[in-house]
């Protein structure tokens, strides 16, 4: 047989069918120095053309061999369009995504989602980029994300208000998570009209360092269940931090597959859901692939020792800072799609 | 009329309770039996605060107990410190401290500043979203013996390694504290800094178990 492109690998993983080899793919941030550099942009710029988001995602996905790729960039297009003004840094040297300064709200009363958020601002770009990837890349899946509601609050209010309001404003907390769930299912369902072949719903503002299981069963879960209810499949869910205690609670919420970060011990993660979920993880995203310190052969173990734990496909935990040091990041990639030619714990081989 | 230990007592469950009208309540009384403000701050709301760690530390607490714990603590603090002579404070120390030039969250900076706070500090408070200089010019600009940084984003983390450098290269015997949710350990440690907290609810913790130390020192002392 012979091999498979990416995307079908990926595709093929998402409904559990044997593949290949393992992919390294991600629904989060993929986007990386050497492929913006080679598209001829500045990192700021990436953020605000479909052309400049396209071509930066190509380019970092084709250099590094991975099996993906993944826009947008930025947590802040959904408040933007709801009228907040972004900070790009196009001055600093530094690599710096996008941050709403100021919010211009300050209640949980305040809160309004315009109609047909997705046709206005930068989300109105994102289907013309899906398409330009779709026409120059066929081979790579496109992936896209949507932060889950609480962690979306956090770009619209200050995020004390929603923490505090879990206890002192029950009622309007869950009406603000409401209609970010009601946007959040509205935007999804364009990316996926405008061709994304699967989704992410990020959630990394719950994690059970920040929130207790109790206050994620009765105000998170049922938001990311309901979304994800309302999207097509493939559909994923992530939250980053401390997720072992949510686990079994994240594995009833609907999603094809289960994504974590460098918190959540992969041995323990596959014990606690068993063999026949997908469960994707957790390339530490700083030491392993951006750290000049860190030996290739690290780089290399830690990718091993992940695969031997259980994961079904090799995820950075992450947003992939851009800045990665190339060697580190590409023996990731390779090391996935060499030692993942065994069968994983949900996923066979052909 | 209450004794010692029973406002001491309403001062620390209202704060491990957030009960924010009951803390500042047992404050004014505390100080109109007249009872010296620095006991009530640091026997009756940090010890309070410190109960708060523990519950926080036993997953019996998480992120939104602890910040309206803060709000209760801060109710009493307002109260009580002006009325601590500079002579009572023991301490005679100066912190920078802010969130990284691209994160706009500032929740567990604020854990920390409070902890300052509660320990009579100089608290030269950035703000957040501070350009990596700034936090150069303003250590050099106060003298102060900590610069506390935090990062909620994996993506602005990197700042900080920078400005430790900065910092280290133009003044090496500055302390240096990093927290933030993606700073682990390791990163700490690569990027040089001398104390770590591990996210806003870590910070909290540690910046409690600096707290419970501050007292142990003074009932040595």
């Amino acid at each position: 047989m012979a091999e498979l492109t990416p995307k079908e690998r990926v595709m093929r993983l998402l409904r559990k069918e044997p593949i290949d080899t393992m992919p390294f793919f991600s629904g989060m941030g993929m986007v990386v120095m050497p492929g913006i550099k080679k598209a001829g942009f500045n990192f700021p710029t990436i953020h605000t053309s479909a052309e400049r988001m396209a071509w930066s995602a190509i380019e970092s996905a084709r250099l590094m061999n991975f099996d993906c790729v993944v826009i947008p960039y930025d947590m802040t297009m959904e408040s933007e369009a709801m009228g907040n003004t972004i900070s790009l840094y196009e001055d600093s040297e530094d690599i710096l995504y996008p941050t709403i300064p100021n919010k211009m709200w300050s209640t949980l009363d305040e809160v309004v989602v315009p109609d047909k958020i997705w046709e206005k601002g930068r989300l109105a770009f994102l289907p013309e980029a899906i398409k330009i990837i779709k026409e120059n890349a066929p081979e790579l899946p496109v992936g896209c994300w949507q932060l889950g509601p609480f962690t979306q609050a956090g770009q619209i209010l200050e995020l004390d208000l929603m923490l505090k309001g879990v206890f002192k404003q029950k009622e309007k907390v869950g009406e603000v998570l409401d209609k970010l769930t009601d946007m959040i299912i509205g935007i999804g369902k364009n990316l996926q009209a405008a061709g994304c072949d699967y989704i992410v719903l990020r959630e990394p503002g719950v994690a059970a360092d920040l929130l207790s299981p109790r206050t994620f069963k009765e105000f998170i879960q049922p938001r990311l269940t309901r979304i994800l209810a309302a999207w097509d499949s493939p559909k994923l869910l992530h939250i980053c931090g401390k997720t072992e205690p949510l686990l079994e609670m994240m594995a009833q919420c609907g999603a094809d597959g289960l994504t974590v970060d460098i918190k959540c011990d992969v041995r323990k993660g596959r014990e606690i859901l068993g063999p026949d979920v997908l469960f994707m993880g957790n390339v530490d995203t700083y030491t392993m692939t951006c750290d000049e310190k860190t030996p290739v052969q690290k780089s290399i173990d830690h990718i091993k020792d992940m695969i031997d734990g259980g994961v079904d496909a090799v995820m950075p935990g992450c947003d992939l800072w851009p800045a990665i040091i190339e060697e580190n990041m590409k023996a990731c990639v390779d090391t996935t799609h060499e030692y993942g030619k065994k069968a994983s714990p949900a996923v066979g081989r052909l | 009329m209450a004794t010692k230990e029973e406002l001491l007592e309403k001062l620390k469950e209202g704060v491990v309770e957030y009960e924010e009208d009951t803390v500042k309540e047992a404050s004014q009384q505390w100080l109109d039996e007249g009872y010296l403000a620095l006991d009530g701050i640091m026997d009756g709301l940090a010890a309070g605060m410190e109960i708060v760690g523990d519950l926080y530390d036993k997953n019996e607490y998480f992120v939104p107990e602890v910040l309206m714990c803060a709000d209760a603590l801060y109710g009493g603090l307002a109260i009580l410190r002006p009325h601590v002579p500079k002579s009572d404070e023991g301490v005679n120390a100066q912190v920078v401290i802010g969130s990284i030039q691209g994160d706009v969250h500032d929740i567990g900076k604020n854990l920390v500043k409070m902890m300052f706070d509660v320990a009579g500090w100089d608290v030269h408070d950035l703000g957040r979203d501070v350009p990596l200089e700034n936090f150069v010019e303003e250590q050099l600009r106060t003298d102060s013996e900590v610069v506390a940084m935090s990062a909620m984003m994996t993506t602005t983390m990197l700042g900080m390694k920078k400005v430790i450098a900065m910092i280290k290269e133009k003044n090496p015997n500055v302390a240096i504290m990093l927290g933030g949710a993606p700073v682990t350990k390791d990163v700490a440690n690569l990027f040089g800094a001398d104390g770590y907290a591990e996210s806003a609810g870590n910070a909290v913790s540690e910046g409690i178990k600096m707290i419970g130390r501050l007292r142990e020192m003074r009932a040595k002392g």
